[in-house]
């Protein structure tokens, strides 16, 4: 089953397009949704969330449409993102108050655990919670109400390594028996070599590619030459840079041909996205 | 509606504003003021008040994101800013009906606190009502010049009335009078403005909600 169903989203703002976005995220994965700044992230996850207008598209959530279904299908989505924060100067105890009654599924014996697993104290303003800990609020109180599908919009940034890493384990263990699904925006790659499923890469308002993660990273090459012999290749790759040695440049598996006399190797999802960028600049 | 109302109450709107409206009723004890400005401190200081909070809070995002309708989340402002409204004008009537015992023999120059009085000041907040609520929610954040817009005529609706009031016999009959027939007039007249207020603000809540489907949030 599909917990998250994207389907043709297009959406035209003056300066800026989202282009037939389409990507789908199986029920118990997590997915990584990477791209640059204004690549598209937050529009496509507030088109997703019913808050901006889509010109067309469809958007399917636990196999029902959101456009049709959007206040049932939001009492099954839990919704966080990184840096910006409501009412900070109320006591977490009175937020909660307020939010459980949103809720038709919320379980106070659920969220009292996840604040003692999380060392959350109900006392403390908004404003005083740490970053990390303004993130496990908010997946305490998603998971209080139930939610099966959780949107987090660069949650880990702004966190140290610690508190990313303990971020990051949570997350895996949420997935674990398959009912909960995460997407999961950001721009720091290496939270995603550790913890996602798979991958979808959004450039400049259209996804590039959305696949298992390994397979994702494997589409592409990273290709070490000298630099007479990068006019052998320049056609083929993506993007390049000239370092002392010679090139390095990113090509499509596909492209790459054995005798070429090369180093390969498989990229990282920072170099995918580093490599992306730089043809894009090359094009302005 | 009823937790969208009780989110605001709790969380956004301080006490402090619930407690205003009897501060500013005092100042219905003034002899021979004019008592239009007591309801007017609510525009002026309340409505931009408890509108910053809402955007300093980021209230917009934090309500959308949960399970409620757009129309619900513009009824149920609409809600406290009514309740607010009602709540400022009962007790500056009650410290009116005061005022009026406490100085039986004032010739009034401006308009004494009569029914009469009361249903102007409820077309007036009507007018507020249904200029500051629809233009707020165009961007539904923004509420600078919604609030101009608003106050501005609230006030020249206010200064005209006076301005009839203090000038035209025929207004001035109507509403400084105290013989029978003027206090019937008087309170068909507060019926009229009970009448007005609640279907303006009724266009308001209309108006706003149409406007806010098409925000971008």
């Amino acid at each position: 089953m599909l917990a998250l169903d994207v389907r043709n989203v297009n959406k035209r703002y003056h300066n800026f397009h989202l282009k037939n976005v389409s990507f789908q995220l199986e029920k118990g994965y997590i997915m990584g949704f990477i791209g640059e700044n204004g690549a598209g992230k937050t529009t496509t996850i507030k088109s997703i969330l019913n808050m901006t207008h889509m010109d067309s598209g469809e958007i399917h959530v636990l196999g029902r449409n959101m456009s049709e279904y959007e206040l049932e299908l939001k009492q099954e989505i839990g919704y966080a993102m990184g840096g910006v924060d409501f009412y900070t100067r109320s006591k977490v105890k009175a937020l909660t108050e307020v939010i459980k009654k949103f809720y038709v599924n919320w379980d106070d014996e659920t969220y009292r655990n996840y604040l003692l697993k999380f060392k959350l104290d109900e006392n403390k303003r908004i404003a005083e919670l740490s970053t990390g800990m303004k993130v496990k609020y908010n997946i305490a109180i998603a998971l209080s109400h139930g939610a099966k599908l959780l949107i987090f919009d660069e949650p880990t940034s702004g966190l140290d390594p610690v508190a990313r890493d303990e971020l990051l384990d949570i997350f895996q263990g949420l997935v674990a028996e398959g009912e909960i699904s995460i997407l999961f925006s950001t721009h720091i790659t290496s939270d995603l070599e550790r913890c996602a499923d798979f991958i979808t890469f959004i450039q400049n308002g259209q996804i590039v590619r959305s696949g298992e993660k390994e397979e994702f990273k494997e589409s592409y090459l990273l290709l070490n030459g000298a630099a007479t012999q990068l006019n052998q290749v320049k056609d083929r790759l993506i993007s390049y840079k000239m370092n002392s040695f010679g090139f390095t440049g990113l090509i499509l598996a596909r492209d790459f041909n054995n005798s070429w006399d090369m180093k390969a190797a498989t990229p990282s999802l920072e170099e995918i996205m580093v490599y992306f960028a730089k043809k894009e600049d090359e094009y302005v | 509606m009823y937790n969208l109302v009780m989110k605001d109450v709790r969380l956004a709107i301080h006490p402090f504003f619930f407690l205003f409206p009897f501060l500013m009723g005092a100042l219905m004890l003034i002899p021979n003021w004019i008592y239009f400005i007591v309801l007017l401190y609510f525009c002026w200081i309340t409505i931009p008040n408890l509108f910053n909070q809402f955007k300093a809070q980021n209230d917009l995002m934090f309500t959308s994101v949960m399970p409620v309708a757009k129309r619900d989340m513009v009824k149920a402002r609409v809600l406290v800013i009514v309740g607010l409204e009602l709540l400022h004008l009962v007790t500056a009537a009650i410290f009116g009906f005061i005022s009026m015992i406490l100085y039986p023999d004032t010739n009034y120059l401006f308009f004494p606190p009569n029914m009469g009085f009361w249903g102007l000041n409820l077309v007036m907040l009507a007018i507020f009502n249904l200029i500051f609520i629809p233009l707020f929610y165009k961007t539904a954040y923004k509420f600078g010049w919604a609030l101009f817009a608003a106050v501005t005529a609230a006030m020249l609706f206010a200064g005209i009335s006076q301005w009839l009031g203090i000038q035209n016999a025929v207004v001035n009959d109507i509403f400084y009078g105290t013989d029978a027939q003027q206090v019937k007039l008087q309170t068909f007249i507060l019926i009229a403005g009970i009448l007005i207020f609640v279907a303006l603000s009724i266009i308001a809540y209309r108006l706003a909600v149409k406007r806010f489907r098409r925000v971008e949030i």
